[in-house]
């Protein structure tokens, strides 16, 4: 039985995030914590990048590009590029949660990832918006603690890391993403992950700043036409 | 270009979570003119798996940084594996990024 009301969402988000998301998070974030220690981060900002940005591949940027002694104002905006995915991602998860209040909509937007949006978007995700209001906060609340916690495990053990454990750490979250994508139900949803993957290749070459959103526009409009002559087969 | 230095890095970790954030609010303040049935939503939900999915050939294919220290074909052997355990495991999310990710450490390792 799925979850009709808050805490019944509550609950089942926050089971839903012990497993394999944990299992995740604490290799990827570890990775990122060595990352950040070996670019000359604070551990205190390395945390706090990690629970406040929420968005590991803007953090590499952020990370790398700091390390090769870029300006301020410049690892911003390419860190903006690189999480700017989180604008459509938002728009199409909030209608979908219950509670109407701009503050409860701007927290969950903050909590959300590219992992959390998945994973609410799955068919075994609660249906009421309440209940998936619940889900997403249950969830996200595990996975930005535990998280947070990878980091500093990271950072910390830094040194100790050998180099092809803290790529592998940092390839995790790739193969991840690989996985709960071909996960996907639905024609429009499949129509437009595989669009995306073969025009993300060409796109993000020549467009390494832009590539994403302009790999969003056509391979959301490939889904949405694929879904549309399948809605209207259906009455 | 600024000298390095804790004042510096605060002020990058700063810049790059108000980036991110700007973006997080966009997408609030938009959802809220949006019908959820209508096709404006549904189009911003098939781009949401759409930039997931351009994110993922950047990843794999275009990676900065040290991942792209290690060659293409051991990032995309890595994949393939995971992705065939995945099957193999009637599906389970676990077995197949584990396999994955420990070719991938292997394989790291044995030549670099």
């Amino acid at each position: 039985m799925k979850p009709v009301d808050f805490p019944g969402g509550l609950k089942a988000g926050m089971r839903a995030a012990v497993g394999l998301p944990t299992v995740v998070l604490l290799g990827s974030l570890t990775g990122y914590g060595a990352l950040a220690h070996d670019t000359g981060f604070g551990g205190g900002l390395a945390v706090l990048s990690t629970i406040l940005i929420w968005g590991l591949p803007g953090q590499i940027v952020m990370a790398e590009m700091y390390a090769a002694g870029a300006d301020v104002l410049a690892i911003a905006i390419a860190v903006g590029m690189a999480n700017m995915r989180f604008f459509p991602m938002a728009v199409s998860l909030m209608p979908t949660l219950g509670g109407g209040g701009l503050a409860t909509r701007f927290a969950q937007a903050q909590l959300m990832s590219a992992t959390s949006w998945a994973y609410v978007m799955r068919s075994s995700a609660p249906e009421t918006p309440q209940a998936r209001l619940g889900y997403h906060t249950g969830f996200t609340c595990v996975c930005v603690t535990v998280a947070a916690i990878a980091t500093l495990i990271g950072y910390l053990g830094a040194a100790g890391l050998p180099k092809p454990l803290a790529m592998a750490l940092l390839f995790i979250n790739a193969c991840f993403l690989l996985l709960l994508l071909l996960d996907t139900r639905g024609r429009g949803a499949a129509v437009a992950v595989i669009t995306g993957v073969a025009a993300g290749i060409p796109i993000n070459m020549y467009f390494p700043d832009t590539g994403l959103i302009i790999t969003g526009l056509i391979g959301g409009t490939a889904g949405f036409l694929a879904d549309g002559t399948r809605r209207q087969e259906e009455p | 270009m600024t000298a390095f230095g804790p004042a510096t890095a605060a002020l990058v970790v700063v810049g790059a979570i108000a980036a991110t954030a700007l973006w997080r609010a966009l997408g609030v303040f938009l959802a809220r003119r949006l019908d959820p049935q209508g096709a404006v939503f549904r189009w911003f939900s098939f781009a949401s798996f759409a930039v997931l999915a351009g994110l993922l050939s950047r990843l794999l294919i275009l990676p900065t940084g040290d991942l792209a220290s290690v060659g293409l074909e051991v990032r995309l052997g890595a994949a393939l594996i995971g992705v065939a355990a995945f099957y193999l495991s009637r599906r389970n999310l676990l077995v197949g990024v584990a396999s994955g990710t420990i070719s991938f450490a292997l394989a790291a390792g044995a030549l670099g």
